[in-house]
């Protein structure tokens, strides 16, 4: 066996070991057993070591960056900010909404890049919200529900959090497919990428700030209850996209 | 003939849908009660106390706690002795008061405009938009239900996310991970009454 393959046996070995030593056993009690299959977490011993893990290096690194971030830059800033990021996501989320057969939600989104490009000066001001067209997610894990594909078991990941295997694959297309991510090469290329996903990290850190210092202060189990939110708030998100009328304004 | 037929299956039939209207008109009118005074509330003067007290009072007459305290332990009520059960119900009511306090804060500046009613099973879901100052506007639905009489809330689901069910499962899995000792989650709930703030 050629040396090259090693590395990546053992780092395979190792990914199906923590997998299968990561699986929950079933309980016995029938009323239990229902209550398993419902939370549908068979992975969650895994899943509460990356949970543990996130949450070890949010302390130390994430969170103290989102709390000078948010201290320090004036409120509008950080909303210009996130506008720009917003405004450059919008390729993607054209993509999604027509992938997803909601060609009113694509119109919206390609009279926001328009706009907010032009008139909001490089995405920085939302103006086509103020003109009556607001943001929407639009995401290929979104479109994969949307085509009827259920959400799965519960995964906890590194970066990602809280999500699940159609989820996972989706946030996979979607790096994928953006086509800022081919344009050009070089080291200014890379830096601002890089940028783009740092800026977008602490902009979505600083956006659930309070909102998981409440659940971290008051939950008994906050990863328990980080599960139930994501995937009530996730499957509503998937309803109300399913539910969307094609041709007119849909609610978020 | 038949359309005098018609006529009496169609009158016979009404009184059948007027319950159900009249149930959701109730149900409008407590929230829309309960928005206005949660508001007051918030937006008004007073200290950290005096606002705890208001929503005290507000909560015990409109909220069915003991209803979702029942709810959100789950199939373990079941197996909790009464006095377990006992020590339970105002525990979780001292917990909800200090988590709903603890928020009044952000909500400063608060509005809430109340939508239509929809019947969810035996239950009525009331939108609302809730809206806070410097933050996009949050869609909340209250559940309002009528058990034994006057409407309660029994669950607030905001953006999707229903607070009862959330709870329950915070519940389930710390009782999981104590071998469903009620008694290891009453010690719990009891440290977190007597936390500060």
């Amino acid at each position: 066996m050629r040396p090259s393959f090693r590395p990546l046996l053992l780092v395979l070995a190792f990914a199906g070991a923590t997998v299968l030593s990561g699986c929950a056993t079933p309980p016995t009690d029938p009323d239990a057993l229902a209550e398993f299959k419902e939370t549908n977490d068979p992975l969650e011993p895994m899943n509460r070591v990356f949970y543990n893990v996130n949450n070890a290096l949010d302390v130390v690194i994430l969170r103290p960056i989102a709390l000078g971030y948010r201290a320090a830059l004036p409120q509008p800033v950080q909303t210009g900010v996130h506008n720009v990021l917003t405004n450059l996501g919008t390729p993607v989320v054209f993509g999604n909404d027509v992938l997803q057969g909601k060609p009113q939600l694509a119109a919206e989104t390609m009279a926001r890049l328009l706009i907010n490009s032009t008139l909001g000066v490089g995405g920085i001001f939302d103006v086509a919200d103020r003109m009556g067209v607001p943001a929407h997610d639009s995401d290929f894990g979104m479109t994969l529900a949307v085509w009827g594909l259920p959400d799965g078991v519960f995964l906890f990941l590194p970066v990602l959090g809280p999500t699940n295997p159609r989820d996972t694959v989706g946030f996979g297309v979607d790096t994928v497919a953006d086509p800022l991510g081919w344009l050009g090469q070089g080291d200014t290329v890379n830096a601002l990428q890089w940028s783009r996903t740092g800026l977008g990290a602490v902009d979505a850190r600083v956006r659930v700030l309070d909102d998981l210092d409440k659940i971290q202060a008051q939950a008994l189990d906050p990863y328990a209850t980080i599960r139930s939110l994501s995937r009530q708030h996730r499957r509503g998100q998937v309803d109300d996209r399913r539910n969307s009328p094609a041709f007119r304004p849909a609610p978020k | 003939m038949l359309t005098r037929r018609i006529l009496l299956l169609a009158t016979t039939a009404l009184p059948l849908a007027a319950p159900a209207r009249a149930q959701g008109d109730a149900a409008t009118a407590l929230v829309q009660k309960l928005g206005q005074e949660l508001v007051a509330v918030v937006n008004g003067p007073g200290g950290a106390a005096d606002k705890q007290t208001a929503l005290e009072k507000i909560i015990d007459r409109d909220v069915d706690v003991a209803g979702v305290a029942r709810f959100c332990l789950g199939r373990f009520w079941r197996t909790a002795t009464p006095d377990q059960q006992r020590d339970y119900l105002p525990l979780f009511r001292k917990v909800l008061i200090k988590n709903i306090t603890s928020k009044v804060g952000e909500y400063k500046g608060v509005s809430m405009t109340v939508g239509r009613a929809q019947p969810k099973e035996d239950e009525v879901a009331v939108s609302s938009t809730v809206i806070r100052p410097n933050n996009a506007p949050n869609r909340v639905d209250w559940i309002v239900a009528t058990a034994g009489g006057a409407p309660k809330v029994v669950d607030v689901v905001a953006e999707g996310t229903s607070l009862r069910l959330t709870q329950r499962s915070d519940y389930s899995a710390y009782l999981s991970q104590n071998n469903g000792s009620v008694q290891a989650l009453i010690d719990a709930m009891r440290r977190q009454a007597s936390q500060p703030g």
